[in-house]
């Protein structure tokens, strides 16, 4: 083996001169911002999309948000594909175990008849939730400004997948295919889950993509995420340990996607008076639409009382409010 | 053919207006059995400019370092446009010849065929 | 649980994929999903497309985050062992300058392509495929980002490719291809890249750059090459199912279909000049030659495929026998181009050595010898007297391709190839039938086309000077540009390659 001797062999630059114009000059750069930064194409379209008379393939305005720089977007968590895999196979495989030790046990047998379709009632019928918020963020993912938002949108959008997938095996281990199904009838006919869908479906026509952001990862999941994997997981009682295990990977993602979430909000929002005020006026119309979808989802299915709803939606609007958000009534 | 699109009327914009060259047209020139140049250029000209200036002052600039070029007999060189032969005339304007905006035109030196006659 | 046991894989992969979409009813499916009807294809029942793969998002996360390791832990000992000191030669770095300049951000756009149809698409066993392509995409440009971050380090030509996608002239090509596919209907697009390039073409790129890398000591490119194969493996099925399901669809679609062949295989096909271009001439060890790749892959395999599509009333692509009619001059006129405007390259050029130009007239018996060699060699010449060809004038380009006009007759390789047409009263120009049959067939399109030449005369590229333009185009005039004989990188490589000897003699 011949070790060559650094020394002798002096690297000309550290990084790319895109990558250096950010970092304010040639210093050595993370995998992440060299992976990262600036990938999509901003001059010289050549052709008008056959799709979209208004716009040029890549285009700002797509959105009521305005920003200097579309690449202030840091993601806290540094994903690159290669870190995103990583950090997700290792949520996959807590995951699978917890999944393997709840079926090998055969620990759904110790639930009652009454908790099991509690459980089912809720989560079952999310996984059409989930796979609204995979359109949605998938929506985000195609039309937001710059690689720094788009990226991280297209991981999102792949982990709503992979959650509606888990919901789906949960269905299958409470009541196999007729307890899937019982869920997908439910959402599309109980009354109860008419009001989420109806919310789901108005924003898969909507056009500003980061409207869509706010409403589905700020308020649907601000919502749904602490009533169910919080609350309706701990609220099951004993029983809900079974659950807990199987929805471990929901709670741990929303954990940590969540600091991205609030990142673009907060980077956003201190951009520039105009859009707080616009990113306000979505958190609100949204909120209260939702609000609105969700109540008889904690109320008649979930078991949540009202008292608990207002408090998810207290620390909601607090969460916003923290994020520059400037919502009144606090 | 029509673009089938999303809106009716796809239209798309013109990228290269004559317009669009600040009073300059195209014309591109190529020399045949000389692909030492390896394509045919580009020139952005001024329509009054007399076509044997363009020859003179703008052609000969690119095509000079071939060996042939000083050898050309100009009374005997040919020239093409849209496959048929043309004649232009040096004392008049390149507008007075007739190539308009984006005109292609090409010409041969008959007896000169490039290095080792080989069309390079 | 006994349910689930008694699932299929088929029926489970279903329940996780198309079992989670729904009909919408609070808003009309075709506002849901609007871009679904205006290219005229006809689809009667989406259910009928059959899962190309089968990976639900938790097996993904395993198997891609398991060669993302193994690719990384390579990368990271490569670097530390300042692996680019094991390449055959400093020349071959320029091939892979190339590569990073013209098919990284392409890779990128590709996924912005299936991110779009991972929302857009109607049916929802399409649109989760899409999006796993969309994010393998993603896997794609950043592997290759970070494998060749390390030359980026080392070398010229790397450094600025970010910029020269969008300015520099011949990334133009790639640039215009992709923007084209970018911009057309969601079938359209997946007949492009998923069927056209995928499946049709991907491997005359793969080949030539990881073969070529492996040939010539690159494991960095190489690494990420062979993990990059999984991943193509299933591009390619996705390409051939979304063919089959729209001519399984309804038989109002196969001309369509047809038409888009003729066309994004041209495209591909012209684009591909440039991987002709580096096989033949950039890699100092050889792998295979263009011709012998084309026959390999087009002519043969490629034949055999649309023997097999003829069963649903598709032919070969229109121009195809053009395309094995230039198979001996393709990579040659190319490399001569880019050679003679080698003051405008974002890379090296040179003359091939007397090795190299043997080995192309074995390759090339019926035409190296004939029509290019002596090109070469009166450069070399006039190189030598100090005269090394850089052309100044700007090269005329096609309307389509945007490549400059260099190609010849398909039946007169000494004569250029010219067409032209009109349109609405404004002239444009072709570089072959293939190209203006394009032009012809949707010309709102292409006259929006951004040929870098007109741009560069209308004033939109930081300069009037040649010098301005390509410092607005991201390159370092007298660095990244010119002849490979006395660059930065030869000179580094030499300097590199005696101390290593030096070291090696010493321990």
């Amino acid at each position: 083996m011949i070790e060559i001797r650094t020394a002798t062999i002096e690297p000309l630059r550290n990084t790319f001169d895109h990558v250096a114009r950010v970092l304010g000059g040639d210093k050595p750069a993370s995998r992440y911002l060299e992976g990262t930064l600036k990938l999509q194409s901003e001059a010289n379209f050549n052709y008008q999309a056959l799709w979209d008379k208004e716009h040029e393939l890549y285009d700002p305005s797509r959105t009521a948000i305005e920003m200097a720089d579309w690449y202030a977007f840091i993601d806290p968590r540094q994903f690159h594909y290669g870190s995103y895999t990583n950090a997700r196979s290792r949520q996959q495989e807590a995951a699978e175990s917890n999944f393997d030790f709840v079926e090998k046990r055969d620990l759904l047998r110790f639930v009652d008849d009454a908790a099991r379709q509690k459980m089912a009632r809720v989560l079952v019928p999310l996984r059409h939730y989930e796979w609204g918020a995979n359109m949605n963020n998938s929506f985000i993912a195609s039309f937001a400004y710059g690689s720094m938002l788009n990226i991280p949108a297209t991981f999102h959008a792949m982990d709503r997948l992979g959650i509606a997938q888990y919901l789906t095996r949960i269905g299958l281990l409470l009541g196999g295919v007729e307890t899937v199904d019982a869920g997908k009838d439910a959402w599309l006919n109980d009354p109860a889950w008419q009001g989420l869908r109806k919310v789901t479906e108005d924003l898969f026509v909507e056009k500003d993509w980061f409207e869509v952001f706010v409403a589905q990862n700020v308020v649907g999941d601000g919502l749904i995420y602490p009533l169910v994997y919080r609350h309706f997981v701990q609220d099951i009682g004993v029983q809900g340990s079974t659950v807990a295990m199987l929805t471990e990977f929901m709670s741990d993602w929303s954990d940590e996607s969540s600091k991205w979430v609030d990142s673009v909000i907060r980077i956003a929002a201190a951009e520039s008076e105009k859009n707080r005020q616009q990113l306000a006026i979505w958190y609100k119309k949204w909120k209260a639409l939702t609000l609105a979808a969700v109540r008889p989802i904690a109320t008649d299915l979930a078991g949540v009382s009202a008292e608990t709803l207002q408090n998810i939606e207290n620390a909601l609007d607090a969460r916003a409010k923290k994020l520059g958000l400037e919502i009144g009534g606090l | 053919m029509t673009v089938n699109a999303l809106y009716p009327d796809y239209q798309g914009k013109v990228r290269d207006a004559e317009s669009n060259f600040h009073g300059g047209r195209l014309l591109y020139v190529a020399w045949n059995r000389h692909l030492m140049f390896t394509n045919p250029f580009a020139y952005l000209v001024q329509p009054d400019m007399k076509f044997g200036d363009f020859v003179k002052t703008v052609m000969a600039p690119s095509f000079e370092t071939h060996p042939d070029w000083a050898k050309i007999d100009w009374t005997k060189v040919t020239w093409h446009r849209k496959g048929e032969s043309f004649a232009p005339d040096c004392s008049k304007t390149l507008k007075e010849n007739g190539l308009a905006h984006k005109a292609a035109i090409q010409f041969s030196t008959p007896g000169l065929d490039g290095i080792g006659g080989l069309g390079i | 649980m006994s349910t689930t046991k008694k699932l299929g894989l088929r029926e489970k992969y279903r329940l996780m994929t198309r079992g989670l979409g729904w009909e919408t009813t609070y808003q009309p499916m075709d506002k849901v999903f609007p871009y679904q009807s205006f290219e005229g294809i006809k689809i009667h029942d989406w259910d009928k497309w059959e899962d190309p793969f089968r990976l639900t998002m938790d097996a993904y996360w395993k198997y891609q985050a398991e060669k993302d390791r193994k690719l990384y832990a390579i990368l990271d000992a490569f670097n530390q062992h300042n692996g680019h000191l094991n390449i055959s030669d400093a020349r071959y770095v320029n091939s892979i300058k190339l590569f990073l300049q013209g098919i990284t951000l392409s890779e990128y756009n590709a996924h912005r392509g299936f991110v779009h149809l991972g929302r857009q698409f109607r049916g929802v066993g399409p649109r989760v495929a899409s999006q796993m392509q969309a994010l393998d995409e993603i896997r794609h440009a950043q592997t290759q980002i970070h494998a060749l971050s390390h030359y980026n380090k080392y070398f010229s030509g790397f450094h600025g490719f970010q910029g020269m996608y969008d300015r520099l002239w011949y990334l133009s090509v790639p640039k215009s291809y992709f923007e084209d596919a970018l911009t057309a209907g969601p079938f359209e697009f997946l007949t492009a890249i998923s069927f056209s390039f995928e499946y049709v073409l991907t491997n005359l790129i793969f080949m030539p750059f990881m073969s070529g890398a492996a040939y010539n000591g690159d494991m960095a490119t190489v690494t990420f090459g062979f993990s990059a194969q999984s991943d193509e493996a299933r591009h390619m099925t996705m390409g051939l199912e979304v063919i089959k399901f729209m001519a399984e669809q309804d038989p109002d679609n196969i001309p369509i279909i047809q038409r888009w062949m003729d066309k994004w295989f041209w495209r591909g096909y012209r684009m591909l000049v440039l991987v002709a271009m580096m096989m033949d001439y950039m890699l100092p060890k050889k792998v295979m030659s263009w011709s012998e790749a084309w026959e390999m892959y087009f002519e043969q395999a490629g034949g055999a495929l649309f023997e097999d599509l003829a069963r649903y009333g598709f032919r070969m692509p229109k121009y195809a026998d053009v395309s094995v009619k230039e198979k001996d001059r393709y990579s040659h006129e190319a490399w001569a181009a880019l050679y003679h405007y080698g003051a405008a390259a974002g890379l090296h050029t040179w003359i091939p050595t007397s090795e190299e130009m043997e080995w192309m007239a074995e390759k090339y018996p019926n035409s190296f010898e004939q029509f290019y060699k002596p090109r070469l060699d009166y450069w070399d010449e006039q190189q030598k007297a100090g005269k090394r060809m850089y052309c100044a004038s700007l090269p005329q380009l096609c309307q389509v391709c945007q490549i400059p006009a260099w190609f010849t007759e398909p039946d007169d390789p000494t004569q250029l190839c010219h067409r032209e047409t009109e349109y609405k009263g404004e002239t444009y120009h072709f570089c072959s039938d293939g190209c203006c049959d394009i032009f012809k067939g949707e010309p709102e399109k292409y006259i929006q086309a951004r040929l870098p030449t007109h741009q560069i005369y209308q004033g939109n590229c930081g300069g009037a000077s040649i010098e301005e333009v390509l410092k607005w185009s991201g390159i370092e005039v007298g660095h990244d540009n010119l002849d490979y004989l006395g660059s930065d990188d030869q000179k580094n490589w030499e300097r590199w390659k005696h101390q290593t000897a030096v070291e090696k003699k010493i321990a």
